[in-house]
């Protein structure tokens, strides 16, 4: 039995189809990347698995139970966490405390909920910004207090949409560096979606292309590489050459 | 154990905030004794009443981000619940009191299940408008005095379980005792579980929500806390005054102002309801009764009144305590 299995899902936004018929299955313990060009269906789909969008059909199936249609803090409790493409940065909130708010998923008390949440920074190497408040802080950090804060819901899955858009290329590296330590050191099941091919490449076990709404490919990275359509459709002739 | 010691424990508060709120804790205790008169006294008592329910307002709306502007409603059930109970079966306060917060409770409940599928503007305009159509009905309703309101009726002697008293220093010390209690409820609340997660609401509901956060419950469960605040002091209302009417206690005007002040004050902040309170009220009290007496000057208060909300508001959205924390932070 597939860890997550997604079949037939459709999500038509009354006559754009962003996702059609799409199946694919996650084992537990991989990591999966989502790509495919703007427009392609990639962050409907994650919105249709944590319940930001209600399918209009099929199922998703999440350690054998059936959470389709379920609310996003339902399929949180699940086990599922996501982060977002595009964090809302607002000045009200501690970064210690953002992460609070995500260990008072699992916890009910505060001191519980406060070490939880100073554990999980000093994982991610972030115990220098605990007191700082999101708006004062460079992207990269915005990004890592993003995972940090679904992190802290212990989820079992963590869905990480464009973690790496907008960092420089030294900044991506350390992303990829925690993206690993995460998957090896906390057994969490790392399912993204990513624009930077340098992210996704090395550490996808596979990869799964949309397009238009569709799955075109799914497949090992150095066979999607050479895949005619995932090619045309989104990588460009110049990236299949360069490899 | 946990709980109790978070509401009285104040270690976090800068020093300045500690050493404020004692002086003020002090002056308050014998603000009775300095010889105010009953015009002043009545200022301070709608002073404290005011922020207390502002503390409830503070929940939901300063904490939760949510704009509500219906609290007047919850003030009439508190109010009519004490008054109606007294005036049929002779029910002392001490029980019809909390009668009213249980009704409070309850209908908050069936009121806010629906009125949180709402959102922004949308959710505002339905608060004003279910304190509105319950308003209506009380002005129409025979049963409860209709637009006449009801007088409660007055114990020959000083009452202590009928909240009856000759001197304003009583209701003083009594709604100064339900401040105090409001106090230290929302310095435990906002160390709380409910009030981390109402934060990350007002922050960004779509990222509460992947939190495992139930958005609408915990609004749901905030709401109904302020309108047991708003009860309490409902209830109080109606001893104190010892006649109501639904134009008094559920006026839209009341509503707004209950979350003007909180506004004024800074939302979501410990202190802001009561500094907007302390502002506001006087402002309120002295304005209008100096500038209203005047000759063509009818209104002016109200203007006054617009005003220093405008600019609070256009310099800061924080309100005062906002504004304070700038210049703190400036300074450090």
């Amino acid at each position: 039995m597939a860890f997550l299995e997604v079949s037939e899902l459709v999500k038509d936004f009354g006559g754009v189809v962003a996702n059609n018929h799409i199946s694919f299955d996650i084992n537990q313990g991989e990591i999966i990347g989502l790509i495919g060009p703007n427009g392609a269906g990639k962050t409907t789909l994650f919105n249709c698995i944590v319940g930001y969008h209600k399918p209009d059909s099929g199922k998703v199936i999440f350690k054998g139970k059936e959470i389709t249609g379920f609310k996003p803090f339902m399929t949180n409790r699940e086990g599922i966490g996501r982060t977002f493409q595009i964090m809302k940065v607002t000045a009200g909130m501690t970064v210690l405390e953002n992460v609070m708010v995500g260990a008072f998923c699992r916890a009910d008390d505060r001191n519980l909920a406060k070490v939880e949440a100073a554990a999980i920074l000093g994982f991610l190497g972030l115990d220098s910004v605990k007191t700082y408040y999101l708006n004062e802080l460079p992207i990269a950090a915005q990004k890592k207090i993003g995972l940090a804060r679904a992190l802290a819901t212990q989820p079992e899955l963590l869905m990480l949409d464009e973690v790496a858009s907008g960092l420089n290329p030294k900044e991506t590296e350390e992303m990829v560096d925690l993206l690993k330590k995460i998957h090896q050191e906390k057994k969490i099941t790392l399912f993204l979606i990513e624009h930077v091919m340098e992210v996704v490449m090395p550490i996808s076990q596979r990869v799964i292309v949309l397009d238009g709404g569709e799955k075109i490919a799914e497949g090992l990275p150095k066979d999607i590489v050479k895949n005619e359509r995932v090619i045309k459709a989104y990588l460009g002739e110049k990236y299949a050459k360069g490899l | 154990m946990e709980k109790i010691r978070d509401a009285f424990d104040f270690r976090d508060f800068s020093k300045p905030e500690k050493v404020g709120f004692a002086i003020f804790t002090l002056f308050l205790l014998i603000f009775p004794w300095l010889g105010a008169g009953s015009f002043v006294k009545a200022v301070a008592i709608q002073f404290l009443l005011f922020s207390l329910f502002g503390m409830g307002w503070n929940t939901i709306g300063g904490y939760g981000g949510q704009v509500e502007l219906g609290k007047a409603q919850y003030v009439g059930i508190g109010a009519y619940t004490v008054a109606l109970t007294m005036v049929w079966w002779k029910i002392p306060f001490w029980v019809s009191m909390p009668i009213g917060v249980l009704i409070a409770i309850g209908y908050s409940f069936i009121i806010g299940y629906p009125l949180f599928r709402l959102k922004g503007h949308y959710f505002a305009i339905a608060t004003i408008c279910t304190s509105l159509v319950l308003q209506d009905i009380f002005i129409n309703w025979k049963l409860v005095g209709a637009a006449k309101g009801i007088e409660l009726p007055i114990r020959e002697h000083p009452d202590f379980l009928y909240m009856q008293f000759k001197s304003d220093t009583y209701y003083f010390y009594f709604i100064m005792a339900l401040f105090y209690v409001a106090i230290f409820y929302m310095n435990w609340f906002r160390k709380s579980k409910l009030g981390y997660q109402l934060r990350m609401i007002k922050e960004d509901e779509e990222a509460a929500e992947s939190l495992g956060i139930d958005a609408r419950w915990c609004k749901i469960k905030a709401y109904s806390i302020a309108s047991a605040f708003v009860a309490v002091g409902g209830g109080f209302l109606a001893v104190y005054n010892l006649y109501i009417d639904p134009y008094s206690v559920m006026d839209l005007d009341l509503s707004i102002k209950i979350a003007l002040m909180s506004m004024l004050g800074g939302a979501g902040s410990m202190w802001g309801p009561i500094i907007g309170s302390a502002f506001l009220v006087p402002l309120d009290r002295f304005l209008g009764s100096w500038l209203g007496a005047q000759k063509g000057l009818i209104g002016v208060d109200f203007m006054i009144y617009a005003a220093l909300i405008m600019i609070v508001s256009a310099y800061q959205p924080r309100g005062i305590w906002g504004i304070i924390e700038q210049f703190r932070k400036r300074g450090a």
